[in-house]
Parts: C-alpha cells; sequence; structure tokens
C-alpha cells in the first residue's frame, strides 16, 4: 500500500520506523517543511533547546546512556554550524548520532543563498557518513541508511542534509523498505592470532587489561570480567572505559595516563603484556608512546581495523567487537593467576591524601553523591579538573554510569548531555557536573530542563578559576595565569530566575543537606560547590612526557630572579 | 625505510567521496606525492591512484582509513616496485621555426606525439613513468615551456594472476 506523502512526512515517517522517541532540536527557514510536519506524529517527543549545540550534545548523551541512535535536528546555516561541536564530540567518542538538517532549495545550492552553508563540506572530516539528499526519491533510503551507518560497526555520527524543497516534495511512500544494508568491512579473528593470544596471556609475567570505551559500547561487561578472574591479570580503566569494570572489584587498578594513578602507570611502564579491549591508546592514556611500556607486547582487541598500529604497534590484533572477540579469546584462555605480580604492584601504591586546604573537597562532595543516590547514578562530567576528580574519586560501580567528553574534551558538554542521559534513564537519578567555566557555556539549557520537564540534577565546583589551563599554567608556564580567572554569577539566583531550585555550598556540613534536597526536588536542580580556588589535580604527567614521569606534588614556588 | 608506495583506491565515482577520500589523506597527513582519478572497469566506480613516499605500514595505515569511507570499496598499497605507472604530461612549448626540427628531434626520440603545430611552438603529449616525463621535461630545458599539465600517474599492481605486461618500448630511451 502506496500514500502520497511529502519528503517531510517520510522523514516522520522513517523515524518511527527507526524507532525514534525523542529527537532535540531547532527549527528554523530551510527545516519548517519537517516541523510543519511533526505534529502529525505524536509519539515522536521533540525537545526544542535552547542552542543547537546542546541538540547535538543531548542527542549525544541518549545515544550513549540507551545504545541507540540520538537523534537531533536543525535549520541550515548557523543551526547547522551550530551542531559542529557536538558531531566532532560524538565521532571522537564513537556515539551513534543522526543529524537531520535543512538546507536551501535545491535551486539555491551553490549561490550563497541566504543562510546557506555546505554543512555536508564542513562536517566531512567530523561524521562518519553524511549525505546531501538530492532526490526525495532517495530521501527514506538515505534517512534510514544513516540510522544503519550511525550505529554499526564502530558507531558514529551521520549527517542528512535535506533541501526544503526535497522537504516539500510529495512521493508514494511505500513504508519502510529494507534499505541497503552497511556492508561488513571488518574480518573475523583469526584462529591462529586467537592461539597467540592465549599463549601470550599464559605466559606473561606480568600482564595488564586496559579496557576503553569499548567494552561499554559492546557491552563487554560479562566478559572482560570474566577474562580477568580467569586469568588474575588486573584491569585499568580508560576515561571512556570507566564504569566498564566493577571498581570495588579486587583486580581493579584505576584510570591510566596523564592523570592516572602512579602505580597504575608504573604498573604499565614494567608490564610485560597489554591486552587492550577496546581503547585506541590516546595520548592522554599512553604520554610519549615512545617511552610507553617499553617491556610489553600488546594485544589489541579492536573493531576498527584502521586503530591498530595506530599509536602503538601491536603484537597481535584481534578485530572485531570486543565481545565477540573476548567470547572467542577466552573459549582459548586457561585459568592462571598474577599473585606475584598483583603483590609488586600492591608495593608499588602509595596512601596519597588529597591536598585541600579547606574541608570541601572534591573527594567528599563525591563520596557523598554517592551516599545519598545509594550507588544508582548515572554521571555525566564536563571537561577539566572536576572531570579528572569524578573520573578518579567517584566509585563506578554499574556499567555504562560515567558519561564524559573523552576524546574531544568538549567544555560545556554535561549539562545538555544530562539532558538526552535522563531522557535515555526515566528511572534513574543523572547528575551532570561541570566547572564553573564548562557550566556557563551552555547554562542555558536550564530552560529546556524547566520548558520539558527534564529532573537533571547540576552539580558545579566552582573553583573561581578554568581550573586545568590554571593547572597547566602553573606548573609549565610560571604561574602567568592569562585569561583564567573567571567571573560567575550568582548561580543560585540564575537558577531561580530560570526557576530551577537551587542550592550554595561552602562547607562540608552542607554536602548532605543540599545534595538531599537536589534528590527531593521534582524537577531540575543545582547545587553549587565552593571548592578550593587552586587546588590541583594530582598525579599528573606532563604532556608529551612518558608515563614514568610523574608529577606528584605541588611545584615549588617561584623564586623570583 | 621510506620509498615509492602505490595507493589503489575503488571508490564511488563522485565528487563527495572524492572529496571524503582525499580529506582523510590532508588531515592524516599522509605523505603525498601525486593523485590521479578516473574511471574504472566498474560502472560508477572510479580508480583513484595515489603516490606516496612511505614505507608499507604507512600505505597500510592509509588504506585501512581510506575503507573507513561509505563509498570506498576497496584499498590496498603496494611497493611502487610491484606495479606499472605511467602518467601522462602535455606540454605547450615556444619555438620558432628554425628550432622546429630540435623539438622534432626531442619528440622522436620520446616517443611524444606532436598534438598541434603553430608559427612559434607546439604542443606535445608524453606518456611513460614518472622518471621518463621528467627526463622528457629537461630534454625541453633549452626552450620555454608555456603550460605543462602533468596527470599525475596511474598504476596497476603486478599480481601473479595477471601477465606482467612487457612495453618497455618508451622507456628504451636513454
Amino acid at each position: 500500500m502506496t500514500e502520497l506523502l511529502t519528503g517531510a512526512q517520510v522523514m516522520c515517517r522513517v523515524l518511527l520506523e527507526e524507532g525514534v522517541d525523542v529527537m532535540f532540536g531547532y527549527p528554523g527557514g530551510a527545516i519548517m517543511p519537517f516541523y510543519h510536519a511533526l505534529p502529525e506524529f505524536p509519539t515522536l517527543r521533540h525537545v526544542l533547546v535552547r542552542h543547537e549545540q546542546a541538540a547535538a550534545h543531548a542527542a549525544d548523551g541518549y545515544a550513549r546512556a540507551s545504545g541507540r541512535p540520538g537523534v537531533c535536528v536543525a535549520t541550515s546555516g548557523p543551526g547547522a554550524t551550530n551542531l559542529v561541536t557536538g558531531l566532532a564530540t560524538a565521532m571522537m567518542d564513537s556515539a551513534p548520532v543522526v543529524a537531520i538538517t535543512g538546507q536551501v532549495p535545491r535551486n539555491m545550492i551553490g549561490r550563497d543563498a541566504f543562510q546557506e552553508t555546505d554543512i555536508i563540506g564542513i562536517t566531512q572530516p567530523i561524521t562518519k557518513h553524511n549525505v546531501l539528499v538530492q532526490d526525495v526519491e532517495l530521501l527514506a533510503s538515505h534517512l534510514g541508511e544513516a540510522f544503519a551507518i550511525a550505529r554499526e560497526g564502530r558507531p558514529g555520527p551521520v549527517l542528512v542534509d535535506v533541501p526544503k524543497d526535497v522537504q516539500n516534495q510529495k512521493i508514494e511512500y511505500e513504508g519502510r523498505s529494507r534499505g541497503v544494508p552497511v556492508p561488513a568491512k571488518r574480518l573475523p579473528a583469526a584462529p591462529a592470532d586467537l592461539r597467540e593470544a592465549a599463549e601470550l596471556i599464559a605466559t606473561a609475567q606480568r600482564p595488564l587489561i586496559m579496557a576503553g570505551h569499548g567494552v561499554v559500547l559492546a557491552g563487554a561487561y560479562e566478559e572482560l570480567r570474566c577474562l580477568a578472574e580467569r586469568t588474575g591479570i588486573p584491569v585499568i580503566t580508560t576515561l571512556l572505559g570507566i564504569s566498564g569494570f566493577p571498581e570495588s572489584h579486587p583486580l581493579h587498578l584505576g584510570m591510566p595516563g596523564m592523570h592516572g594513578e602512579v602505580h597504575v602507570n608504573r604498573a604499565i611502564q614494567q608490564a610485560d603484556l597489554i591486552v587492550g579491549v577496546g581503547l585506541r591508546f590516546d595520548d592522554r592514556v599512553t604520554g610519549n608512546t615512545a617511552a610507553f611500556a617499553p617491556r610489553a607486547k600488546i594485544i589489541h582487541l579492536e573493531l576498527d581495523p584502521s586503530e591498530v598500529g595506530k599509536n602503538v604497534p601491536a603484537t597481535v590484533a584481534l578485530l572485531g567487537d570486543c565481545r565477540t572477540v573476548l567470547r572467542e579469546l577466552l573459549r582459548a584462555v586457561g585459568p592462571r593467576d598474577c599473585r606475584a605480580w598483583r603483590a609488586e604492584i600492591a608495593g608499588l601504591m602509595k596512601s596519597r591524601t588529597e591536598q585541600y586546604r579547606g574541608d570541601l573537597s572534591p573527594e567528599g562532595i563525591l563520596q557523598v553523591l554517592d551516599e545519598e543516590t545509594e550507588g544508582r547514578c548515572t554521571i555525566v562530567s564536563d571537561v577539566g579538573q572536576h572531570q579528572m576528580w569524578v573520573a578518579k574519586l567517584y566509585p563506578y560501580e554499574r556499567p555504562n554510569t560515567h558519561i564524559t567528553s573523552g576524546g574531544l574534551g568538549t567544555m560545556g558538554f554535561a549539562v545538555p548531555g544530562a539532558i538526552g542521559v535522563r531522557l535515555a534513564r526515566p528511572d534513574e537519578p543523572v547528575w551532570a557536573i561541570s566547572g564553573d567555566g564548562g557550566f556557563q557555556m551552555n547554562m542555558q539549557e536550564m530552560a529546556t530542563m524547566v520548558q520539558e520537564q527534564i529532573p537533571v540534577k547540576m552539580a558545579i565546583f566552582n573553583n573561581g578559576y578554568l581550573g586545568m589551563v590554571r593547572q597547566w599554567q602553573q606548573f609549565f608556564h610560571g604561574r602567568r595565569y592569562s585569561a583564567t580567572p573567571i567571573w560567575s554569577p550568582d548561580y543560585v539566583k540564575l537558577a531561580e530566575a530560570y526557576g530551577v531550585a537551587g542550592w550554595r555550598v561552602e562547607n562540608a556540613d552542607q554536602t548532605r543537606a543540599a545534595i538531599r534536597a537536589a534528590m527531593v526536588v521534582p524537577g531540575p536542580a543545582l547545587v553549587e560547590f565552593l571548592i578550593e580556588q587552586e587546588a590541583n589535580v594530582f598525579p599528573m604527567i606532563p604532556p608529551g612526557a612518558s608515563l614514568s614521569e610523574p608529577i606528584e606534588g605541588e611545584p615549588a614556588p617561584l623564586v623570583p630572579a | 625505510m621510506s620509498s615509492g608506495l602505490t595507493l589503489s583506491v575503488l571508490l564511488e565515482h563522485d565528487l563527495v567521496t572524492f572529496a571524503r577520500a582525499v580529506g582523510v589523506l590532508r588531515r592524516r597527513n599522509f605523505p603525498v606525492k601525486s593523485i590521479a582519478v578516473g574511471p574504472s572497469a566498474s560502472p560508477g566506480l572510479a580508480r583513484l591512484t595515489i603516490m606516496m613516499e612511505a614505507d608499507q605500514a604507512t600505505g597500510d595505515r592509509a588504506a585501512r582509513q581510506l575503507e573507513k569511507i561509505i563509498g570506498v570499496r576497496e584499498a590496498s598499497a603496494f611497493p611502487a616496485r610491484d606495479g606499472v605507472a605511467r602518467e601522462l604530461a602535455l606540454v605547450r612549448v615556444r619555438a620558432g621555426r628554425e628550432h622546429h626540427a630540435e623539438l622534432l628531434d626531442i619528440a622522436l626520440l620520446y616517443k611524444a606525439a606532436i598534438l598541434d603545430e603553430f608559427v612559434d611552438g607546439a604542443i606535445l603529449e608524453v606518456s611513460g613513468s614518472e622518471a621518463f616525463v621528467l627526463s622528457f621535461l629537461r630534454a625541453l630545458d633549452g626552450f620555454e615551456l608555456l603550460e605543462v599539465a602533468r596527470s599525475g600517474a596511474v598504476a596497476v599492481e603486478r599480481t601473479s594472476g595477471l601477465p606482467v605486461p612487457v612495453t618497455h618500448t618508451s622507456e628504451a630511451v636513454p
């Protein structure tokens, strides 16, 4: 049975057929036919954001929390360009996002028409794929393929640019035609490679597992745990691998890299085998790659063949999604233990009390947050010092409960990202934790939360600085605090102006009451924590240095020349 | 060790896919020397030939990156010596009547076709390996070259399944 539909109606139908229940967007001239059709499809919830960047981050957050593509919509020109940061964020962290943009009518393309931008050209390097729909006959298949491409293999963002006249064209629509499947380009793990990997795992004296985002993307939690428990190999979780392995587990070691604990990085430097599970050996993880894990052979479990050997050489590459490959590997790996090695690592551990002046420490705040949510909470962090504290100090137990912008390091991600996360997890407390810098980048989205009744709880770690940059200035730029002191508005009053409940916490003894109150109010809520202004994140590997060269404490004060 | 490497890519024959392929080579900083593109044996698909100064591992990494592009069907890297590569050059050269004979001699030596001849010059066409084309251009040193258009090399791999062509005729010239 066919129906005569407009292109815009076809777009809505495809969204329904793809199982979309919510999208984040902002209307404008070139996408108006789509918005005209939207009310005819009441099950497609549209969340009006206050800036298109937030739409992309919210779609990203939704995707990461649900495992299904998140959808964002914008008009041509400035609407489309405002999506760019969000798409780049999703690209770097392999989040399945489908972005739909309006475009000027086809006969205007290339003539610098009003609000015309070559968004296909602009987003080419920051999308997994993008397409300008030149023909309404191809609209449904392009949009359907966009979902398939975003979802399949290594996920990523896909942008579909639809000229306004294509949205208005009429077409006989036959309903879902299963489009061309995305060709599978990956190779299965070879039996010989699996045997070699198993042999390396059996004979290594100092093996480590490094688990990355691939574990979360593939839902390979049980398989990872099984490998660790069968072999006794300690598990390191990268920033995006956090919550891929329970932190209370005796085999959990911590986070590696620039702000990784000293014993974790020392263990890497002494390891003779690294089993890398779904990570890309980012420079923030490896430090100077030439000096990274100098004694270690590397088994690289990776879905994307282009990642193998890109940053570090792999002794054995096992291609495929982490879950499948771990299962294959588990069939070949026998039981062993790593007692001597674990004892050696334990000897590397130092008890280090965090040094905060004043009693309101990030550690204390996060501990109370964990207690008050009884460990049932998804945290969306922003970028900077608080991000590292949240990554290192919050005890993540449940899978995929730590969501952050890792690869791109996008300040301003947390607040809109949390909107998407909360809509994907309506029964879970969702906390957006930001610094005072990142919060001010997208704080307008409080209005979205209020209008759409999305009860995100926001925490601001306010130290009056762009803290991570200030820390670098302190360590590497002679304490010249150039453009890092940052003024903030009165966040409690700001929240009030938006109709959001807000509290300010200046002392540790106010923490619990404020977090509890924020949890109890039915809508969005905000808690500002006035933390120590010049606290630093320790330890720190200087950029470009090896993992063996951590800074573990405050540098000596500058001596005047 | 770095040496001549050929990347051969089969991709959808449209500007968007071509731009994607070239874009990934640019932004990932691959050492590209030349690019040539044209139709392949399969309708709708183009063959893109990229010459790089790189080792095999770098070439393989470039191929893996290219293969991620929707619209790229296959990409492979092989040492230039394992393939046959040819490029074409068109040269518009100034030569007074008194030098036409000399120009003709060079053209004959390099099996260059004279596509057009006018009072004070000619348009020549030469094809061969990069070294051969460069040698031809050097031979024209005494003339004023008004315009040079080179295609960039196209190449096919010598694989065991196919006969190795023995077309050394144009290479026989010193």
